[in-house]
């Protein structure tokens, strides 16, 4: 027996508006959602997309409620939301617990609002789910702004950040801002994951945030490198999936999850050796070690003193 | 600082302590483990927020957020179970993190760690680790750091190190406060205090 798999001229799909507008979406979304999930990654909010997905719901439904735009009040609802459990970094908990406190009020505030309100409840979950083959004009400028923006403010404070990542208390110490940093990490965390559920559907988040992170905390060792590699990931994983997707007239949605999350998986069945030996490359030479014999006894690196000199690993 | 009070949920770290130290001053903080040392230290730093009573540094509250900023630059901070880090962060960028590169580099070199600036500081053994967060308080003196707040600086160095980064702390013209079990680095100091079930009293008067 054969599979016979259906192939599709990916030349003339590439030629139709809408795939057009969905290609330049994920390229634009590669740029600055995949430094979204480094801090996503950085900060132990995995659960973030559940909780921003409940809170969504409840802006819709309040927004729906008062007759306001629904998706607005839902990005205001998330914005808030972040900006509302940032406090909660500084507890033993962190942000990680936060996130689940925020997910169950959440969606119990959204059933009960729906159900006071009397509005049917499937329709109010309908507007979140989006697709990248309905990428409207608008829903472009959004990523494109969050491709400027993300990485701009990344750069800009990338030395503060690396260090609150690290440890807040350290950072605290260090003049970094932690609260104010961490205040505006979240409402950015929140609205870019709020922003794209809609412009994407809840499952290409991950592929587009979390996933190029997860493969870059492995690959890069320091905050720089890693939103590097990210950001390179997601623009490969993306062309690739969606080429992938248009050619096997699959959904891009799943494809480029499936893809993302094979490069995951490659790269932390690589060997640690093989990438000491690629960020060595990378790196510029370390400048040459004191040999053992030219070191003062009783120095650093001199028999009986801490082994500060070797640098091997 | 008077009336120090500090506590861990309902449990009494630091009970009503008093203390004057004189700018310039070295002063060594002895005593068992769980004594009140390390959170007295963290309660300086405004790392420890539940106490009561006040603590100032070179006559400043901790008020107003310019008085924290002020607090956070005049105090450097050497911790003592220095974070595992959530993230990866260079020996480099620890260092720069004191605001003084070329100082906080020769300190690095001095404390024979200037070669690791490379290296994610999970791949340093303690020792060295302690040696970047010494360096590091020496950078901050040179930023403009006028205190030392140095929680068991040496535990993780071995006796040539812990004679090294001893001579290196006290050899500082700050006001230094040590929480320490190292007899050779307590008796380098002006003062000796010890700690028993979050009380202070003067050993060396």
């Amino acid at each position: 027996m054969t599979l016979a798999i259906a192939t599709t001229d990916v030349g003339a799909l590439l030629q139709l508006v809408p795939v057009q507008r969905a290609g330049w979406a994920l390229l634009l979304a590669a740029v600055g959602l995949p430094i979204v999930g480094v801090v996503i990654v950085g900060l132990d909010i995995m659960p973030v997309r559940f909780a921003m997905m409940h809170v969504a719901l409840l802006g819709i439904a309040v927004g729906l409620l008062t007759g306001l735009d629904p998706m607005l009040c839902a990005l205001v609802a998330c914005a808030l939301a972040g900006a509302g459990v940032a406090p909660l970094a500084r507890s033993p908990a962190g942000l990680s617990g936060a996130m689940g406190l925020l997910m169950s009020m959440a969606i119990a505030a959204a059933l009960l609002v729906l159900s006071v309100s009397g509005v049917n409840a499937s329709g109010a979950f309908a507007l979140l789910w989006g697709s990248i083959l309905s990428v409207g004009s608008a829903d472009l400028v959004v990523v494109g702004v969050l491709a400027g923006v993300v990485p701009a403010l990344f750069w800009w404070r990338r030395r503060d950040l690396a260090l609150l990542l690290y440890d807040r208390e350290l950072a605290q110490c260090s003049g970094v801002p932690v609260g104010a940093l961490t205040l505006v990490l979240l409402v950015l965390v929140s609205v870019a994951v709020a922003g794209a559920i809609k412009l994407t559907g809840a499952l290409l988040v991950d592929a587009l945030t979390l996933l190029p992170a997860l493969a870059a905390r492995r690959l890069g060792k320091r905050l720089t490198t890693i939103a590097l590699w990210a950001v390179a990931i997601g623009v490969a994983v993306n062309t690739t999936g969606f080429l992938i997707a248009l050619w096997l007239d699959w959904p891009p949605g799943p494809v480029l999850v499936l893809t993302a999350g094979a490069v995951v998986l490659a790269v932390h069945l690589l060997p640690e050796r093989s990438i000491t030996t690629w960020r060595a490359q990378a790196s510029p030479p370390s400048p040459p070690l004191p040999s053992v014999p030219s070191v003062p006894p009783g120095a650093p690196g001199a028999p009986g003193a801490p082994p500060a000199s070797r640098s091997s690993r | 600082m008077r009336e120090v009070t500090c506590g861990h949920g309902r449990v009494v770290a630091v009970d009503s302590v008093d203390l004057d130290i004189a700018a310039g001053e070295r002063v060594a903080l002895t005593g068992t483990n769980g004594s009140g040392k390390s959170t007295l230290l963290r309660a300086v730093l405004g790392l420890h927020r539940q106490h009561t009573g006040s603590i100032l540094v070179g006559g400043r509250g901790t008020a107003s957020a310019v008085d924290r900023a002020w607090r956070r630059q005049a105090c450097a901070w050497v911790p003592q179970k220095p974070a595992a880090g959530r993230f990866p962060l260079l020996a480099g960028e620890l260092l720069d993190s004191a605001g003084a590169p070329e100082q906080t580099a020769e300190a690095a070199h001095d404390l024979g760690v200037g070669e690791l600036r490379r290296r994610p500081l999970d791949a340093l053994s303690g020792g060295q680790l302690q040696r970047v967060y010494l360096a590091r308080a020496i950078g901050c003196v040179a930023a403009g750091a006028g205190v030392v707040l140095a929680d068991e600086p040496t535990a993780a160095l071995d006796f040539a190190g812990q004679e090294e980064a001893a001579a290196a702390l006290t050899a500082l013209p700050v006001t230094l406060v040590v929480v320490t079990h190292d007899r050779e680095l307590a008796a380098r100091c002006d003062r000796v205090l010890d700690m028993a079930a979050g009380r202070l009293r003067e050993v060396t008067p």
